[in-house]
């Protein structure tokens, strides 16, 4: 109660009524604002030192040690001098990939219908976009489930015309389509925030000018959309090949990605420091990947985006 | 803007067409727009399908899943209530969420507080931190828990499921206080102070209410977030004190009967009941960075 109470005073009540800007260290003189400051923030600092920072070097440090706890470079020499463990690594990037082009063919258009709605819709339609991301996934993929297996209604589907239906569970097929399904959002909302500032003037313009709509929309909606879509590919991407359980509900132990083996290794074979070791190469080529993929279009997109 | 694009087209055409190049005709436009139109229900029935399918599936009357479903009948919720399993799994989940909820959100006012208006050393590395604990993978962040529990001797329990859940969700309180704050006109703090009041009072009457709205869409954010979690849960808890979430991807590993899709549809209906609340104080859309109305 102390802590709240003292918010208000301070620099909240400067009399020139402006904030200590953020982030700026200015000359402080005052050290009240200091310890209030600090004070307010310690809980938050404490969860994440002790559950967020800690646990991670945890982890790093476990990773390079043998199951006794000796210092060993093994869990990654074995990851990497293992031709399975690498296919498995391609495969999860692979998967990321397929499934960050799969949100951009189909949240694409999307978010280019969403900008000419009404903002009723408008609303109504971004509340549909985020619903996956609301509902438990464990629901989210068991609905897949229902819908690609051999006996469901897209199954159905082809059977009423004649055809067999192509297998369409427990592959890539219904990993990608589970992922697509869940972060389409976050390829979508990116996406609106780039194509909404966008001079509705431009594309009359042109068009009087004589562009025809494909060259328009080519020549200047892509290009000036471009940051929104960069945005959203690498948080797909990154989300894709760090996530578990669509994967392991759509995919079943047939598709082999990393998260997969992050969990079978802890939990099953109970060998914690190899599966760190295949946790910590997931997260550092990540890293590097996107980090490269930024510094590649950085020239190209918005700063911000990347900041 | 519609309209006026539409007389401009419909005068240009008119105009046009002698120069050549028609700008777009009345007939095109509106074809555009109705395959628009199809095209985004068609998105819209992808996002919807996996959850109206599984609560169709809910009410078949067949012992097996089968969309769509054969006959209607409640029997599949009532056999929930003969599974006790679910049912304990149900209370863990709730209680565990619903303290992550309070939790999260206190921390997340006091934290957002600090960052938005006091100087103090390591400010920019916590709002940093912040913004990069979206970015950890949770299978990753899980089995670092696991570890780190084991480390310091601490037996998995509602708490620790609790504290590690926090890490799913502080951060996006914080963000949504910093938002509300970022909207909050000062001079009305002021000019409460100038008037008299005490800092209590200006917290209680102004600065507060300012935040209402954020604080609670980030409770209910946080009670979804860590109920339906199920990645980090894997690694924390143990076979007698297991979530619903990952009761449900066990009881999956063997079986594929109605009762799962019962408990799904539960669970849906719980999840929406917290979105609705979100939508009408926040909007869903702020809560992940993104205002389509701006």
């Amino acid at each position: 109660m102390a802590a709240t109470a003292r918010v208000a005073d301070g620099p909240a009540l400067t009399p020139d009524g402006s904030a200590p800007t953020p982030g700026v260290s200015g000359p402080v003189t005052k050290r009240g604002p200091w310890r209030t400051g600090l004070l307010l923030a310690s809980p938050a600092i404490a969860v994440l030192a002790l559950l967020f920072i800690a646990p991670l070097f945890m982890l790093v440090y476990n990773s390079f040690r043998t199951q006794s706890g000796d210092p060993t470079l093994h869990n990654y020499t074995r990851f990497l001098g293992d031709s399975f463990y690498r296919d498995v690594l391609w495969h999860t990037l692979w998967i990321g990939a397929l499934t960050t082009l799969g949100c951009l063919v189909v949240g694409y258009p999307f978010a280019v219908y969403l900008r000419g709605r009404s903002p009723r819709a408008r609303n109504y339609l971004s509340l549909v976009l985020l619903s996956p991301l609301l509902i438990s996934m464990v629901t989210r993929a068991y609905g897949w489930l229902v819908l690609l297996g051999p006996k469901g209604p897209i199954a159905d589907g082809f059977h009423a015309l004649g055809q067999d239906a192509p297998k369409m569970l427990y592959n890539d097929t219904a990993v990608v389509i589970g992922m697509v399904h869940v972060m389409l959002a976050y390829m979508v909302l990116p996406l609106m925030g780039s194509l909404d500032p966008i001079d509705p003037a431009l594309t009359p313009a042109a068009k009087g000018l004589g562009a025809s709509g494909w060259t328009c929309f080519w020549r200047i909606t892509v290009p000036l959309s471009l940051p929104g879509m960069l945005a959203g590919s690498l948080i797909v991407f990154s989300l894709t090949v760090s996530s578990f359980v669509t994967p392991a509900i759509l995919g079943g132990p047939t598709v082999k990605l990393m998260p997969y083996f992050v969990y079978t290794e802890a939990t099953s074979n109970l060998n914690w420091p190899y599966a760190a070791a295949i946790g910590f190469v997931l997260i550092v080529v990540t890293t590097i990947l996107t980090a490269v993929y930024a510094r590649l279009l950085r020239g190209r997109g918005d700063k911000e985006v990347f900041a | 803007m519609t309209t006026a694009t539409e007389t401009q087209t419909a005068t240009a055409t008119a105009t046009s067409k002698a120069a050549g190049k028609p700008i777009a005709t009345g007939a095109g436009g509106r074809a555009r727009r109705l395959l628009g139109a199809v095209f985004a229900a068609l998105v819209g029935l992808f996002l919807l399908a996996p959850v109206l399918v599984t609560i169709a599936s809910s009410l078949t009357t067949t012992s097996y899943v089968t969309f769509p479903p054969k006959g209607l009948t409640l029997h599949w919720y009532a056999e929930l209530l003969n599974r006790p399993e679910f049912l304990d799994s149900f209370l863990l989940s709730i209680g565990v969420a619903a303290g992550a909820a309070v939790v999260s959100t206190a921390l997340g006012l006091a934290a957002g507080l600090a960052i938005h208006r006091y100087p103090f050393p390591g400010k920019s590395v916590l709002d940093r931190l912040f913004s990069s604990a979206f970015a950890v993978p949770t299978i990753v962040l899980g089995i670092g828990l696991l570890q780190w529990y084991a480390q310091l001797g601490m037996a998995s329990s509602p708490l620790t499921l609790l504290l590690a859940h926090l890490v799913l969700t502080v951060p996006y309180t914080v963000r949504l206080v910093l938002a509300g704050l970022a909207g909050l006109d000062r001079s009305a703090e002021l000019a409460a102070a100038g008037l008299g009041a005490k800092a209590p009072q200006v917290f209680w009457h102004v600065t507060l209410p300012a935040v209402r709205g954020p604080l609670i869409a980030g409770a209910f954010f946080a009670l979804i977030t860590s109920f339906d979690d199920l990645t980090i849960a894997l690694f924390v808890v143990t076979t007698d004190m297991q979530t619903l979430p990952v009761r449900i991807f066990n009881y999956l590993q063997y079986n594929y009967d109605p009762t799962v899709t019962a408990v799904g549809t539960v669970m849906v209906l719980f999840a929406a009941v917290a979105v609705v609340i979100i939508e009408r104080v926040v909007g869903v859309a702020h809560l992940f960075g993104a205002d389509p109305e701006s």
